[in-house]
């Protein structure tokens, strides 16, 4: 193999060199930007579930409680939501105990309506370091977390909404709390964000129930790649329950989010087979066009195998030059991608606001696509093209074996 | 056959394409070191009768032996080879690469061979030089004229030090001054060199000069 040839000769077709390095590098940045989107989606319909650090949300609905729509300010003073009714122990006993769970979290959530209105109130359970509400203590923009009863967090607008800031004292009901910390509700919040929280035990109190009670229960499991059969198997020996994964989330979501990793996967290798075999076509045609040149070198003594590895190179270079491109124009469009927000819509069951609640929390409705770079999809769509090049290569050298020197003698 | 001093033995040589008998049983023998042109009308059959002995197609009957060795019945590798090894080839049409310069067509024939790069620019450089083209190397071929491309050529031809080379209609595409330039560097090489060339040629006047002269007809050689 000589190299400076290579060179040359794909410096002096640049036209040709160009539609090559083009062809492959589109197959590869479909590739690229198929998988990084879709894998994003999955990541962005995760997401609410992430900011819990829990694999599944476990709920009773109230029976009748299919559409909530129709309730309406009436219902005056602290009340559970329909779409989750009081948990009993027996429930609770049984969850803890159940088969592949490693850790679980109960919260009481409450609404509040009265005269100034209507908010959400989260009781949460402390105890736990990283599962449910207490997860998203990260998202503090002010002060600290409820460490004891009597204290509550705000979420910052509805803080500011209602005049009311750090330290300063707070009713819910009857009661009087301190508030000693301001939330700032981020990205995916839509199953964590109430407006305000205080420890389970001041949620319970205000029910006026001294029992321990809880109307959501998070779950970390084990193996999170049981999560379907795990959720069946919830379902199936405790009637009644309701339990949602981000799967919930994917369901009421139309469009790309639908499309499964392996879908993407499939497709974005159809597009790529498409375009790899393009190239192949005209790399070919290319051959035919240097069919003298091939067959000078062959009267000159260059061997089958000789030709072959000035080919390769040529289609190696382009290939390896096409996949960088490729993967760098597959990334720069799916980061690109990424700054636009995608809506992701809350199912009723998991969402924390009744139905007719529009306006609050909207701003945590739309999530930036979590567009991220990949080792593995990066290694992946390089070796595509590489192999693109080995396949164009193969091709190449079949279609170069039958060309003859002694054709050249002819040829004015 | 088997006499020493014949390079290049045919016998009753044969190719058809198809129904078309286009060499019809030759057998000739051509000496070290000697000059031969064979002469003949055009499609007469003398192009595909070089290439039979020169190892680039195979006959359809009888055998060719190069410096010793069968080539008939050779595969298109060891051909390759051999070629590399023994043959020198001048075409009409001259056959540069039009990407590489000067001193790389030159050098063609050595790319596959281990060599440095600085050994395969020397040799062809001191061919270049030989032929008077010292101040063309970097050029492409498409900024020489006819006849310094076919001095390109030559030199390709010898880059190898070969036994014998092969020359199709060397002048066909030169005019009558660039032609007789061209044959005199042959005869030079015939007689200060002591080069083996086959020499096919449709102009009598061209054949003369020759040590010897083959005359073909019809897929035949006559004399
Ligand atoms: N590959 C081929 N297939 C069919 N016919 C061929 C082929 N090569 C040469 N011929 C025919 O063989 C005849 C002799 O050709 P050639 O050897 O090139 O003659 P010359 O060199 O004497 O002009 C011509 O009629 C030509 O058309
Ligand atoms: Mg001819």
């Amino acid at each position: 193999m000589y190299h400076a040839y290579i060179l040359k000769e794909l410096r002096h077709h640049r036209h040709r060199t160009l539609v090559n390095i083009l062809g492959i590098a589109v197959g590869i940045a479909l590739f690229v930007s198929i998988n990084a989107v879709s894998t994003a989606y999955q990541e962005a319909v995760s997401l609410p579930f992430k900011n819990l650090g829990a694999d599944l949300v476990v709920q009773r609905a109230e029976k009748r409680a299919v559409n909530s729509s129709q309730a309406g300010p009436s219902m005056r003073g602290i009340r559970l939501p329909f779409s989750n009714q009081l948990l009993s122990s027996d429930d609770l006993d049984k969850l803890r105990i159940f088969p592949g769970i490693d850790a679980m979290a109960g919260s009481l959530l409450l609404w509040n309506f009265d005269r100034g209105g209507f908010r959400t109130i989260m009781g949460v359970d402390m105890s736990q370091p990283s599962l449910g509400p207490v997860h998203i203590k990260e998202w503090l923009a002010k002060g600290r977390f409820p460490e004891k009863k009597g204290e509550v967090v705000l979420e910052k607008h509805y803080a500011k909404f209602n005049n009311t800031q750090l330290g300063d004292p707070f009713t819910i009901g009857s009661r009087s709390f301190s508030v000693v910390g301001l939330l700032e509700i981020r990205e995916g919040a839509q199953i964590a964000s109430t407006n305000i929280y205080l420890p389970l035990a001041d949620a319970q109190d205000l029910m006026g129930n001294e029992s321990k009670i809880v109307n959501l229960v998070y779950l970390r499991l084990q193996n999170p790649s049981r999560l379907n059969q795990t959720k069946t198997e919830i379902m199936q020996s405790m009637p009644g329950i309701s339990v949602a994964s981000s799967d919930a989330i994917l369901e009421v979501m139309g469009g790309v989010s639908r499309i499964s990793d392996q879908f993407s996967l499939v497709v974005s290798l159809v597009a790529l087979a498409g375009a790899i075999f393009l190239i192949i076509k005209t790399m070919l045609g290319n051959l035919v066009e240097r069919s003298r040149e091939i067959g000078i070198l062959k009267a000159v003594g260059w061997t089958g195998g000789d030709v072959q590895k000035q080919l390769m190179g040529e289609v190696f270079l382009q290939s390896a030059v096409g996949g960088i491109v490729g993967v760098a124009a597959g990334y720069l469009i799916s980061y690109l991608l990424g700054y636009l927000a995608i809506p992701v819509t809350t199912p009723w069951e998991v969402n924390l606001l009744p139905a007719f609640a529009k306006e609050a929390g909207a701003a945590a409705q739309t999530i930036r696509l979590p567009v991220s770079f990949s080792v593995g999809l990066t290694a992946a769509a390089l070796a595509l093209s590489l192999l693109a090049g080995g396949l164009a290569s193969y091709f190449m050298g079949r279609r170069m074996a039958k060309m003859k020197p002694a054709d050249i003698l002819r040829r004015l | 056959m088997n006499n020493k001093s014949d390079i290049l033995v045919g016998i009753d040589l044969a190719k058809t394409y198809g129904e078309l008998a286009v060499v019809k049983g030759v057998s000739l023998a051509i000496r070290e070191g000697e000059f031969v042109s064979l002469v003949g009308k055009s499609g007469c059959g003398k192009t595909t009768l070089l290439s039979i002995l020169s190892g680039l197609e195979h006959p359809t009957r009888g055998q060719a032996f190069l410096n010793g060795k069968e080539i008939t019945g050779a595969s298109e590798d060891e051909l390759a080879l051999f070629r590399r090894e023994n043959v020198g080839f001048i075409f009409q049409s001259f056959n540069l690469i039009p990407t590489l310069s000067a001193w790389e067509n030159v050098a063609l024939p050595l790319f596959p061979i281990q060599m440095s790069e600085a050994e395969r620019r020397r040799r062809a450089t001191e061919l270049l030089d030989q032929m008077e083209l010292a101040h063309r190397l970097e050029h492409l071929p498409a900024a020489l004229s006819g006849g310094e491309k076919q001095r390109v050529a030559i030199a390709r031809a010898l880059i190898n030090h070969p036994k014998i080379v092969f020359a199709d209609e060397p002048t066909g595409n030169l005019d009558t001054a660039t032609g007789d330039a061209i044959m005199a560097i042959l005869n030079g090489l015939h007689r200060k060199q002591g080069m083996t060339i086959l020499m096919v040629t449709h102009e009598s006047e061209l054949a003369k000069t020759a040590d010897r002269v083959l005359h073909m007809q019809d897929g035949e050689v006559l004399s």
